[in-house]
């Protein structure tokens, strides 16, 4: 009996998973992420954006469609040939996005970071005027993400950059900034890329990582 | 069951042979240019596609019949059209109206000079309160380098456009302070009883302010207290005047902070010789604890309480007089108390408000008589704002005010009190024609009991933006101020005075550097007059007329120096008034005619420092010489005051301060006191009104200690 519960478990979660794979919001998500992830001009993060703001109208009890959504948009905010208030109002739209994710799953690591990221994008806009009231906010999120998940890589390696700005505005090591980069570098190797992306949680972040231990070596 | 798999397939294949429609056309906006980048999509379905660099966008989509075509875009309206999908193509030439950015949008700055992280049109950071060279840690002074204000150094309070410090109203989170300022001497210089690193922003008005503002002829300062403290932290502040302690506790959705300061002048002025004849030199203390809690979804709930006590007793000499003169000792004691909320609710509708209070006692011994004063001010407020749509919202507010005021003469038991009650009710209309254009009325109406008056004060002001970045606003509007309690308290039935205010005013801000210029025209009716001294007015009539005007710049730039951020400032004042003992009009003193201003911060990432100057300047103070004939027809020489300041970071949690004002050591003066008769040789003889001290030393170590290791003290700086 208890074998053939177990098989029938199995079975069931065999088949639920192969009619996730199957289901068009998932290869649709499968899709979009990976052409984010491959983005590289302001043309194709809109278009993900517009991607993401298709997908989520049509499943709108989801958060990752808006955190994908957000994140194209603060990777539109960080492009340098956009003028103030455009970024400005791509950084807004993301933090709209933010919202609805965080409301639809409250206290999650990857969202808080994503917020924090945000901030990051808002300060790296105008760092003369934004840089000393907003760099604790953004310090905060990383660390209210590293606390929830102390294996959250995006939150470990966007903190060392902001460390490495601390370093140089203090004129001091980076000691600090270069165990952070070690500490996301350990949790990038540690985890399943390809199962993460199966199942559509957030896997970026390691070209930065990899690109941060170039500085510390 | 194979059947039926290769029927639905077949089902499928065909519905994609006849189904596929073809969609095509260009998005534009209301000047007929492509918006790239825009999304257009069938509604409730995957099949959609970002329009190109021109506006222009195909898709397919497999889908028939009755659908709707979205098409959206940043800083656009959505437009929806219906259509049917029918294997036919399809075209569809868009044209999107501009939503409303309140983001980028223009805004009213006439008159309006805003503190903000989050804003645009601002001419201040609110960390720039905390780190202005020579306000030392003082709101008021920061505020006095702005334009439209004139330093007044023998009194420390804010005066603006040829008003004097009365007319301005200080709010707390939308709630009235009675008594800002700590109680001091005649000539004794006094400063704002807050702390700058209590507010996450300010907006500071020199006139045509909204009818959310009442009972100031002349400006308006609303401080707006930080939300949510980012973490568990003590602050730790040692200084040469004093000390203070901070704690603050975080929860998840709710925090708590407390503090307490002990300040005491006398080691300092023990060191650095003082020209005041001091007695007693002051010594403060005071404590604070505010609640944040937040409400719901969007809601917030503040609660902050303020009590402090300070003693001071001082030898003023008397003009003709030998010895030491007046003594003046002054005990005070003042608490203050503000519960305020905000929320947001369905269909666009959003409240705030909250109660206030505050009571101020000061136990004055003048020459060993004792009087005692007690100050009370209550305010109760609530406003509901409806949001009709992105261009049109109405403001709707109740208000109460209680204002009542008592002295007594301890020794005689004679005492005299006041007890005013003020129902105000206000209304406003912002409606954006476009991002461009936004108009602004309001009327403010209110009753007092104790005046038995009805008022209503129209308010209006219109922005454009021509550019960009550059805007014009204009602001007009009308203020009632009942006098002070303490001419009321003598005469009850006091009515208010009125002042009309014209403003005109232009405001860009363009990579880093923002050039604001406005010119005034206000005038006053009703001022109260009369006859006998300030200290005993009797008679006392509304026949005081009078009017200020001028111009004044700001500029300030951040970009054309490396790692340095300056402003400054210039502002031009005409102003006559007759009021108070005037019987004509008159040039008030607290009104120089030209007023200037320099700051700057530069940055040395070397030294881990920050070094500030400012340098304060005005043409000089008229004054009343009884020698000659008329009034107030004599001037002081020009004041002059430049201040440094040097800020060090030794370590990330660690700051050291050092400033000192008036380092050229000016002996700068601020008018005369004359003696009531005069001298055997017919002429009246006089004592200079100066500063206390020729320079001020001021020294302090701050230190944020936390368990949180990314706790610094960068946004101190």
């Amino acid at each position: 009996m208890k074998k053939s519960l177990l098989t029938i478990t199995l079975i069931f979660a065999v088949m639920v998973s192969i009619f996730a794979q199957e289901n068009p919001y998932h290869k649709v998500m499968i899709t979009e992420i990976s052409k984010l992830d491959q983005a590289d001009s302001l043309k194709k993060f809109q278009q993900s954006a517009n991607a993401f703001s298709r997908i989520s109208q049509l499943n709108p009890k989801e958060w990752q469609p808006y955190y994908y959504g957000a994140l194209a948009y603060i990777y539109q905010g960080l492009d340098g040939s956009l003028s103030l208030a455009k970024k400005d109002e791509a950084l807004a739209k993301a933090a709209e996005l933010i919202k609805k994710a965080d409301a639809i799953s409250p206290d999650n690591s990857e969202i808080i970071t994503l917020e924090g990221f945000k901030v990051m994008a808002e300060v790296s806009a105008d760092p003369a005027s934004r840089g000393q009231s907003l760099s604790g906010t953004v310090m905060s999120n990383f660390g209210k993400a590293l606390k929830i998940d102390p294996e959250n890589p995006r939150a470990a390696v966007l903190m060392a950059q902001m460390e490495f700005g601390m370093a140089k505005f203090f004129n001091s090591g980076t000691e600090k900034a270069c165990d952070l980069v070690k500490k996301s570098q350990v949790s990038f190797a540690g985890q399943n890329q390809n199962a993460l992306k199966a199942s559509l949680m957030p896997s970026w972040g390691k070209f930065l990582a990899d690109k941060l231990s170039k500085v510390c070596q | 069951m194979k059947a039926l798999f290769i029927s639905l397939s077949l089902l499928f294949t065909c519905s994609s042979i006849f189904g596929q429609t073809v969609i095509t056309g260009k998005i534009s906006d209301q000047k007929g240019v492509g918006i790239s980048g825009a999304n257009v999509f069938i509604k409730g379905t995957y099949d959609g596609v970002s329009s190109d660099e021109n506006g222009n966008f195909r898709f397919e989509t497999t889908e028939t019949g009755n659908q709707t075509v979205t098409f959206q875009a940043l800083g656009f309206k959505v437009q929806e059209k219906e259509t049917i999908c029918s294997g036919q193509p399809m075209t569809f030439q868009i044209t999107l109206s501009e939503s409303i950015q309140v983001l980028t949008a223009v805004t009213i700055t006439a008159g309006a000079m805003e503190a903000s992280d989050v804003k645009k049109a601002v001419v201040l950071k609110p960390v720039d309160i905390v780190t202005t060279s020579g306000a030392m840690g003082d709101i008021t002074a920061a505020l006095l380098t702005l334009p439209g204000t004139s330093t007044v150094g023998n009194d420390g309070r804010l005066f603006v456009r040829g008003g004097d410090a009365s007319e301005t109203s200080i709010f707390i989170d939308g709630l009235q302070v009675g008594n800002a300022y700590g109680s001091t001497a005649t000539n004794v210089p006094t400063r704002n009883r807050f702390s700058p690193n209590l507010f996450k922003g300010s907006f500071f008005s020199t006139g045509g302010y909204s009818a959310e503002y009442g009972q100031a002829l002349s400006s308006a300062l609303a401080l707006n207290t930080l939300d949510m403290p980012l973490r568990n932290q003590g602050d730790l502040s040692i200084m040469s005047l004093g000390g203070g302690y901070t704690q603050t506790l975080v929860g998840k959705r709710n925090a708590l902070t407390a503090s307490g300061n002990y300040y005491n002048l006398a080691p300092y002025q023990s060191l650095i010789s003082q020209k005041f004849d001091w007695e007693k030199s002051p010594v403060s203390w005071d404590t604070e604890v505010s609640l944040k809690q937040k409400w719901g979804k969007a809601g917030f709930i503040k609660a902050y309480a303020h009590t402090e006590g300070s003693l001071m007793a001082i030898w003023q000499a008397v003009p003709g007089e030998a010895g030491r003169g007046n003594r003046v000792q002054i005990n005070n004691r003042y608490s203050y108390g503000n519960l305020s909320f905000r929320q947001v609710e369905k269909n666009d509708w959003s409240f705030y408000g909250g109660l206030a209070y505050s009571h101020n006692r000061d136990a004055v011994n003048l020459n060993y008589e004792p009087i005692r004063q007690i100050n009370q001010v209550g305010h109760a407020k609530l406003v509901a704002v409806k949001d009709f749509s992105s261009q049109l919202s109405l403001k709707n507010g109740v208000e109460w005010y209680l204002k009542a005021y008592s002295e007594e003469l301890v020794d005689d038991k004679l005492r005299r009190n006041i007890f005013d009650n003020q129902l105000i009710y206000f209304v406003e209309a912002d409606y954006y024609f476009s991002n461009k254009l936004i108009f602004r009325g309001g009327l403010r109406n209110g009753y007092s009991t104790i005046a038995k008056q009805y008022w209503l004060d129209p308010r209006a002001s219109l922005a454009y933006k021509i550019n960009d970045q550059g805007q014009f606003s204009i602001a007009a509007g009308r203020f009632h101020q009942l006098p002070d309690e303490k001419l009321r308290v003598l005469q009850n039935n006091l009515k208010n005075a009125e002042a009309s205010h014209y403003i005109f005013n232009y405001f860009i801000v363009s990579n880093n550097r923002t050039l604001r210029a406005e010119a005034f025209y206000k005038t006053y009716e009703n001022l109260a007059t009369y006859s006998g001294t300030d200290r005993a007015p009797v008679n006392i009539s509304q026949e005081g007329s009078g009017y200020a005007r001028g111009a004044d710049v700001f500029y300030r730039d951040k970009k054309t120096f490396r790692n340095t951020d300056f402003w400054v400032t210039y502002s031009f004042i005409n102003s006559k008034r007759k009021y108070s003992t005037y019987k004509t009009k008159v040039q008030p003193s607290f009104a120089p005619e030209h007023n200037g201003s320099v700051v700057v911060k530069h940055f040395i990432s070397s030294l881990k420092s920050q070094l500030g100057t400012s340098w304060s300047w005005n043409s000089g103070y008229t004054f009343n010489d009884p020698n000659l004939s008329g009034e107030m027809q004599s001037k002081t020489k020009a004041y002059s005051d430049l201040s440094f300041s040097w800020s060090y970071l030794p370590r990330p949690n660690m700051i050291l301060h050092i400033a000192c004002s008036n380092i050229l050591g000016r002996n700068n003066v601020f008018g005369y006191t004359y003696a009531s008769q005069p001298d055997e040789t017919g002429a009246f003889s006089r004592i200079p009104e100066g500063q206390g001290a020729t320079r001020m030393l001021f020294a302090g170590l701050f230190i944020t200690l936390s368990k949180d290791k990314n706790a610094n003290q960068l946004n101190n700086l």
